[in-house]
């Protein structure tokens, strides 16, 4: 009876908690959103302004998420093989991004490339703009980003050990076929996950992206930026609410679609051993 | 020959962990490296199958130096210790590996696939996937996917030790079974004595990173040729000093035989029975029988016996 008792007060108490938290602020958002039926939702999310935002935050996803995914189980690949002389160092650079604020990474990226710093005076001298313009929002984004596939990839990969990729090797097959054949589909779940962690932080972010972009509307304005500007600067509401709904949205599904792919090879018995 | 080691040596940073080992292993013979945990014997396999790369001496497989070759393209079949399987294929996919790699037509790898799974008794498993599978039925996957390339040699890391002791015991059979039908020169790794001794015809003993002594089973057995293999092949126990293997002694009446001492401990192991007797010197060998032997003694704990080795008939 205890034991039940226990069971319960501890599921009241992380229910109560997800839903102060969690539950509440986004059903509001979502009521909010429609507080004015579906027609003022639909012509607040197709506001020339709020498009151009969700096509730069497209974008912006676009190049971020395959780069990172590729350095990431890059980085996972070299570092789950054996410790070597700054192995240690390169995991903590990989952390450093998602470790300290992210005005400090915008911040940085300003110092180190706007003309006051030695490399972009290089670079401006040479006619690259990299800060107010996309190309700076893609790396603050790719910053802020960086850490999510190596840290979902390197355990399971640690898991996974070296052994069928010798297996492999012993039946012949070179590094390409064993990394797509034998190595990739081992970690795909890990791959999976650290996508899903970094599209929906490539969506979200605003403290690094807000500082190099420059917030100019209609150009350099990423949804969540775009989000923020409405409400704190005409005080639209429904405008904002109805942006927050569709970035929440995307990155909800992506979550949804992950664990009911899961759920559906976990019933085919293919991933446990 | 179809395995000549020549010189090989391994180090671990100041660890030398196979030390200028000179192996010939005769082909088409099934050979067990024996040994202690941490002997070298592992890594000695390795050094074969080239997952691990010497550094000083040669490997030469049928004649071929493949020191420098990569496993790649050394015509081996490696089993490891966990089986390695390709979890996300199913036991068909996972022994045709080896054969899409060399480009053979579906056909072919099918035909091939089918009969590797009959040979390994696995026919109506072949749609499972490893997780699906039983340790012994992955064992066996394991070396059907290795013997479908026909390797020039079958190399196995301790092919038994995960599994339960039933399990184990029809493994070695199978191997064993196995063997004498397709011929290929098999080179185990195993720190279990008995094992070795059923399954292999030819053994290596190796001991902090040496190959103590090499040579037929029962010619190990009966003339170890150091005190370290005569200890790890089989039992022994210290009698008058000496150690001696415990079914070379014998009990008898106090009356007939002068080292006499009272009986300490009786286990029954089904058909045999160890009896260990404290002599009046204060030691404690035992004695190994059978079950016949010890009923005709009609011994208990605390009786008085008379311990002697045994005259050979």
């Amino acid at each position: 009876m205890k034991h039940t008792s226990r069971k319960w007060s501890l599921r009241v108490i992380v229910i109560g908690y997800l839903a102060l938290l969690v539950g509440l602020p986004v059903g509001y958002l979502f009521i909010k959103a429609f507080s004015h039926g579906v027609g003022a939702f639909w012509s607040e999310v197709t506001k020339p302004n709020a498009l151009a935002a969700l096509k730069l935050s497209a974008e912006v996803a676009l190049i971020a998420v395959p780069v990172n995914t590729v350095i990431g189980i890059g980085a996972a690949l070299l570092l789950a093989k054996r410790k070597f002389f700054g192995s240690r160092a390169l995991t903590l650079a990989f952390d450093i991004p998602v470790a300290v604020s992210p005005i400090i990474i915008g911040v940085a990226l300003i110092l180190a490339y706007s003309r006051i710093g030695w490399f972009g005076a290089w670079l401006s001298r040479n006619g690259i703009t990299i800060l107010f313009s996309p190309v700076g929002i893609v790396m603050a984004t790719m910053a802020v980003s960086l850490p999510y596939v190596l840290r979902s990839v390197l355990p399971v990969m640690i898991e996974v050990g070296k052994e069928q990729e010798q297996a492999a090797r012993t039946l012949g097959a070179g590094a390409f076929r064993t990394f797509w054949q034998i190595t990739l589909p081992a970690i795909r779940w890990g791959v999976l996950y650290g996508v899903t962690l970094t599209i929906a932080r490539t969506l979200g972010e605003f403290g690094a992206v807000l500082v190099v972009s420059g917030d100019i509307t209609g150009k350099t304005q990423t949804l969540p930026i775009y989000i923020f500007a409405v409400w704190d600067q005409s005080y639209d509401t429904i405008g904002a609410f109805a942006g927050a709904l569709v970035l929440a949205s995307i990155s909800i599904v992506a979550l949804i679609i992950l664990s009911s792919l899961r759920a559906r090879e976990r019933k085919l018995h293919v991933d446990l051993a | 020959m179809s395995i000549s080691l020549s010189r090989l040596t391994k180090r671990y940073g100041p660890n030398t962990v196979v030390d200028d080992v000179n192996v010939e292993i005769p082909e088409g013979s099934l050979t067990a490296i024996l040994g202690p945990s941490g002997s070298g014997k592992s890594t000695l396999l390795k050094l074969i199958a080239g997952l691990e790369v010497p550094d000083e001496g040669r490997v030469i497989i049928e004649g071929d130096d493949v020191t420098d070759v990569d496993p790649r393209y050394r015509d081996i079949g490696f089993c490891f210790q966990h089986y390695a399987p390709f979890r996300h294929m199913n036991v068909a996919k996972n022994i045709g590996f080896g054969l899409r790699v060399r480009k053979q037509t579906k056909d072919v790898i099918n035909v091939k696939v089918r009969e590797l799974l009959e040979l390994v008794k696995l026919d109506d498993k072949a749609d499972a996937y490893p997780a699906q599978l039983s340790g012994g039925e992955r064992q066996r996957m394991a070396l059907a996917r290795a013997l479908a390339i026909e390797p020039r040699v079958l190399l196995l890391d301790e092919p038994f030790g995960a599994l339960d002791a039933i399990v184990r015991t029809e493994l070695r059979h199978f191997v064993k079974e196995l063997h004498q039908k397709i011929k290929v020169t098999t080179v185990l790794v195993t720190h279990d004595q008995d094992e070795a001794m059923e399954v292999a015809d030819q053994l290596l003993i190796m001991h902090s990173g040496k190959i103590e002594q090499s040579g037929q089973p029962t010619d190990l057995y009966e003339r170890p040729a150091t005190e370290f293999v005569h200890s790890f092949l089989g039992p022994t126990t210290l009698f008058k000093g000496v150690a001696v293997r415990p079914h070379d002694l014998e009990l008898v009446s106090p009356s007939l035989a002068s080292t006499e001492g009272t009986v300490t401990s009786i286990m029954e192991l089904g058909f045999e029975i160890h009896v260990t007797v404290t002599l009046s010197d204060g030691s404690a060998p035992w004695v190994q029988m059978s079950r016949n032997e010890f009923r005709a003694l009609d011994i208990a704990v605390g009786s008085a016996v008379s311990m002697r080795e045994r005259v050979p008939q």
